[in-house]
């Protein structure tokens, strides 16, 4: 195969000082704005009542017995156990005994989820709204021009991607245009927020990605639409299938088989 | 009763921590490193597959480097075979090869800004 | 290390504590006055800092010990500044401030009353619940600082804080057993965390913080205390002293230089082995048994060596082996000569 010359643009250097660092310079300020807007826009905790706070509370100490049990002796943990169990049995630790086997409340008519749903959207909100307007912007201002060329090859696949309204036929993938610089910024500017910012920046998108994962599952512990009663007893049947074993059995062997004086 | 392995956990238990505190600065050593790659590729005027190579062999350099200076003193010290992370990771994978994921993304944005400004 | 001024204040010495605290008109000159909540402000004047907020706490907490309320008003103005005045932690450590400078038991009272009627309002502020109970116990008032955090660990089982207070207050009323139970509540709430105990050190001051010391070490003191006191059954006294001897090891394992733990291993075993009482075997199966004579005296010769280890080398203070409490050391010392004289007779 014939080796295809290599294809030169004369570009006017002035794209860079007009269209590559102004996108870039935006992305990053919008990053920074996005961090400081969710920082402003992230709801206090909401106060809760002591009523709630027990319900929560003691299923998370069935858990937390449930998941250390084995630095207990038996005894202390049958105690526990039997304790536990007779109390989430009966109901001791609901936030209204009375609503127990009633079918929970509608998540759309209860005003606390509506407001852990509107903080979901307010996030979404933060990531959607910038990007939308920086890419109108871009397309609006810069479309059509060929301002850079990627340091590595890529296949004619890439074309429709990288010269978006650059309607070229002949050209080489390897040239790009401005709204592809735009996509390349947002995947790699990452690690400019994450010295700018610190690392638990909420401008990151990789960060919120995992966040949303992160505390869906505790939010949905005590979410809308769980009935207590039912998380209650599942606990308690946890609690009560626990075989006991101790951290302590066999210590004094295990300590002076290793240590070394 | 419960596996070996749980056994081995609950006596030895692992602080998360710490653990996220570690795998934390790893994660911006990598980043950091990465965009700073970049630049240099970029500046060098490197093309193609020559770029990767460079940052392949160089995120490798830079985990060696970090096991080198920060983590084997006090891992072989504590009776870890050679090139065993796990007092301070819990993947040897996240260690070696985590770096190359993490640290792409920036790598190509800086690599083909500076390629960009320097061959324009 | 983080440095020390990030760091609970109750562990510091009186003269560290000094230290700190004159360190406070430094510390408030170098860092701004006001942090303007507005995101502009924030670009130009770099993040805020959640441990800023810490290290003014801990100020206050080192100013009061040293007597500079000057200063401690000083950050409590900067905290209330950017917290506002109804943060729960906020009115905590004004109680704090209040406590701190009141003047004989009605001024007390008066702060007490206080703490009431924000509980009559909010009864979910658990900052507050708290320094009530601190405040009721540093009255002397026991058994109302015990019932009040019973009343708060009804509601709150999973504050391993609350429950080592708890497990303090039974200790100093003498009742071993639910001293016991609420210190195990506390392993099982955080079987990692080796600093939290309770500070039986600072009683006047935020009783709240942390005291490092291991919990398993902790608890077995408790087993050991409790093993001890007069008028226990002998089958009882096997019980505690045979769980006792297990949470020394397991304190020692977690942390292999922990001088208190080898010193607790070294004082029960000792007493085990003066003892000379036969390892009867429990009735039940569940209960731990003591180990046989020739365990405990391989972990008496254990603990010794390392306790004399320890002793030769925080003496010659050699590299890695500073930071030991000198009071510990010297209490090592006392029990290594006691034992040496006992064998010479």
């Amino acid at each position: 195969m014939a080796q295809v010359p290599v294809q030169t643009i004369h570009r006017d250097p002035q794209l860079f000082y007009w269209i590559l660092f102004p996108i870039t310079i935006v992305m990053i300020l919008t990053g920074v704005l996005r961090h400081y807007a969710t920082v402003l826009m992230a709801s206090a905790p909401k106060k809760q009542d002591q009523k709630t706070t027990r319900e929560q509370r003691s299923l998370l100490h069935g858990i937390n017995v449930r998941g250390n049990y084995h630095v207990l002796s038996k005894p202390s943990l049958t105690t526990r156990r039997d304790a536990l169990i007779t109390a989430y049995e009966s109901g001791a630790y609901l936030k209204n005994p009375d609503g127990r086997g009633q079918p929970p409340p509608n998540p759309m008519s209860d005003p606390s989820a509506m407001e852990g749903m509107m903080g979901m959207m307010k996030n979404q909100m933060a990531m959607i709204i910038p990007n939308t307007l920086i890419m109108s912007w871009i397309n609006a201002f810069f479309s059509g021009y060929v301002i850079m060329k990627l340091p590595f090859p890529l296949t004619i696949k890439f074309k429709s991607m990288l010269q978006a309204g650059v309607a070229t036929r002949d050209m080489d993938p390897r040239w790009m245009s401005s709204i592809s610089w735009y996509f390349l910024c947002i995947f790699g500017l990452q690690s400019v927020f994450n010295f700018l910012l610190g690392s638990e920046n909420a401008a990151s998108q990789m960060a919120q990605q995992m966040n949303q994962m992160g505390p869906q599952g505790a939010g949905q512990m005590f979410g809308p639409g769980v009935d207590p009663n039912k998380q209650f007893l599942a606990e308690a049947e946890n609690l009560a299938v626990i075989e006991h074993h101790s951290v302590l059995d066999g210590v004094e062997q295990r300590l002076l088989a290793g240590i070394k004086v | 009763m419960p596996s070996e392995q749980e056994l081995q956990i609950q006596i030895s238990p692992i602080v998360q921590e710490s653990l996220v505190h570690n795998s934390r600065t790893l994660y911006n050593l990598q980043s950091i490193t990465a965009s700073l790659f970049g630049v240099s590729a970029g500046i060098l005027g490197l093309e193609s597959y020559a770029g990767f190579v460079f940052y392949v062999a160089l995120s490798l350099l830079t985990s060696v480097l970090f096991y080198v200076l920060r983590v084997a003193p006090t891992s072989l010290a504590s009776g870890k075979s050679p090139l065993d992370t796990s007092r301070y990771f819990r993947g040897a994978y996240d260690f070696w090869a985590g770096g190359l994921m993490n640290g792409f993304a920036g790598f190509v944005l800086t690599w083909t800004l500076f390629y960009g400004l320097v061959t324009a | 290390m983080a440095p020390p001024i990030l760091n609970s204040p109750i562990q510091l010495s009186p003269a560290a504590a000094l230290a700190l605290s004159q360190q406070a008109p430094a510390f408030l000159r170098s860092s701004p006055s006001t942090v303007s909540s507005s995101p502009l402000g924030t670009l130009f004047s770099g993040p805020e800092k959640s441990e800023q907020w810490l290290q003014y706490e801990n100020l206050i907490v080192s100013c009061l010990r040293t007597g500079d309320d000057q200063a401690a008003h000083q950050c409590l103005q900067r905290l209330v500044v950017r917290f506002g005045d109804d943060n729960e932690r906020v009115q905590a450590i004004r109680g704090l401030v209040k406590e701190a400078e009141a003047q004989g038991n009605g001024a007390l009272e008066e702060v007490l009353n206080e703490y009431n009627q924000i509980l009559n309002e909010n009864d979910a502020n658990i900052p507050i619940a708290k320094r009530r109970v601190a405040l009721l116990r540093s009255m002397g008032r026991l058994s109302d600082a015990a019932s009040a955090l019973v009343q708060l660990l009804d509601f709150s089982p999973t504050d391993a804080e609350a429950w080592s207070e708890l497990s303090d207050i039974y200790l100093s009323q003498g009742l071993y057993p639910q001293a016991i139970y609420a210190m195990e509540e506390v392993l099982v709430l955080a079987p990692n965390a080796w600093n939290v105990c309770s500070p039986t050190k600072a009683p006047n001051l935020s009783p709240m913080l942390m005291h490092p010391s291991q919990i398993h070490a902790r608890l077995g003191e408790l087993q050991y205390m409790a093993a001890t006191a007069p008028g226990v059954a002998n089958g009882l006294y096997q019980k505690y002293m045979a769980e006792a001897v297990k949470r020394f090891s397991r304190s020692i394992e977690l942390c292999d230089d922990y001088l208190r733990g080898y010193y607790d291993l070294k004082l029960v075993s000792k007493r085990l082995l003066n003892d000379g009482t036969k390892a009867t075997r429990p009735t039940d199966d569940s209960e731990f048994a003591l180990p046989d004579t020739k365990t405990i005296e391989r972990l008496n010769e254990l603990a010794t060596a390392k306790l004399s280890e320890i002793v030769r080398r925080s003496a010659a203070s050699d590299r890695g082996w500073r930071g030991y409490n000198e009071a510990e050391i010297a209490a090592t010392r006392e029990l290594l000569a006691d034992d040496a004289s006992a064998i010479k007779r």
